[in-house]
């Protein structure tokens, strides 16, 4: 097993009404894996929010496994400016 | 050169520079927070970095800027925390030679910056209520 922390930031912050979450993974689980997880645990609150993915600070393009101790971030879209 | 910064509070702007020499344009960009979002009046905005990753990404953007358009300088103030209708949200200031590589840059960094800097705004509705706003110009 593997421990990784999620960053919540804007509609996903929204949706869990947190700032981070601390899941327990199965050791091998990727990036998209966890996109999955936590889509299902927003139950449909994030069904129409498009994500990106950033693993310890860094965009990544593709799906990566995680391992213990990553943090990661599901970036909704940025709305600096 | 770039300089960056994200502040929480007010910001200071960029003194003009009268002895810049080779630089025929200097373009200042303030963005402005609307007392309208989606329709609905609100009395603020307030702004939420992912910290480290924000200044990091707006760093990068800034550099690659400067490099793609051939302008001197990119200096940028970008604020968090609340925001008051009509307060600045936003400072950029680009020195180049001639305006036009000034004013292209200009634009495609502030596109840019609204592609890829993790900064997310909250609404702040007249009633009190904040809610993430669902407005994400290009």
């Amino acid at each position: 097993m593997i421990k990784v922390t999620i960053k919540c930031f804007s509609q996903v912050k929204y949706a869990f009404g947190k700032d981070e979450l601390n899941l327990e993974l199965e050791t091998g689980t990727s990036t998209l894996e966890l996109e999955n997880i936590i889509r299902e645990k927003a139950k449909g609150k994030l069904d129409t929010v498009s994500l990106r993915i950033a693993l310890n600070q860094k965009y990544i393009p593709i799906q990566t496994e995680l391992k213990d101790g990553d943090e990661v971030a599901f970036i909704p879209p940025v709305q600096g400016g | 050169m770039t300089k960056i910064e994200i502040v929480n509070g007010p910001i200071g702007f960029f003194s003009n520079d009268n002895s810049r020499q080779q630089d025929g344009a200097e373009l200042v960009f303030n963005g402005h927070v609307r007392a309208t979002e989606y329709g609905e009046k609100i009395t603020a905005l307030e702004y939420e970095q992912y910290e480290g990753m924000a200044k990091t990404e707006l760093t990068k953007l800034s550099e690659d800027t400067v490099k793609k358009f051939f302008i001197h300088d990119l200096f940028c103030k970008h604020r968090i925390g609340r925001v008051d209708v009509g307060e600045t949200s936003l400072h950029v200031v680009i020195w180049s030679k001639h305006r036009k590589e000034g004013l292209d840059a200009m634009t495609w960094f502030i596109s840019e910056l609204k592609k890829r800097v993790p900064i997310w705004k909250w609404a702040i509705l007249n009633d009190g209520t904040r809610i993430p706003s669902e407005c994400s110009h290009e």
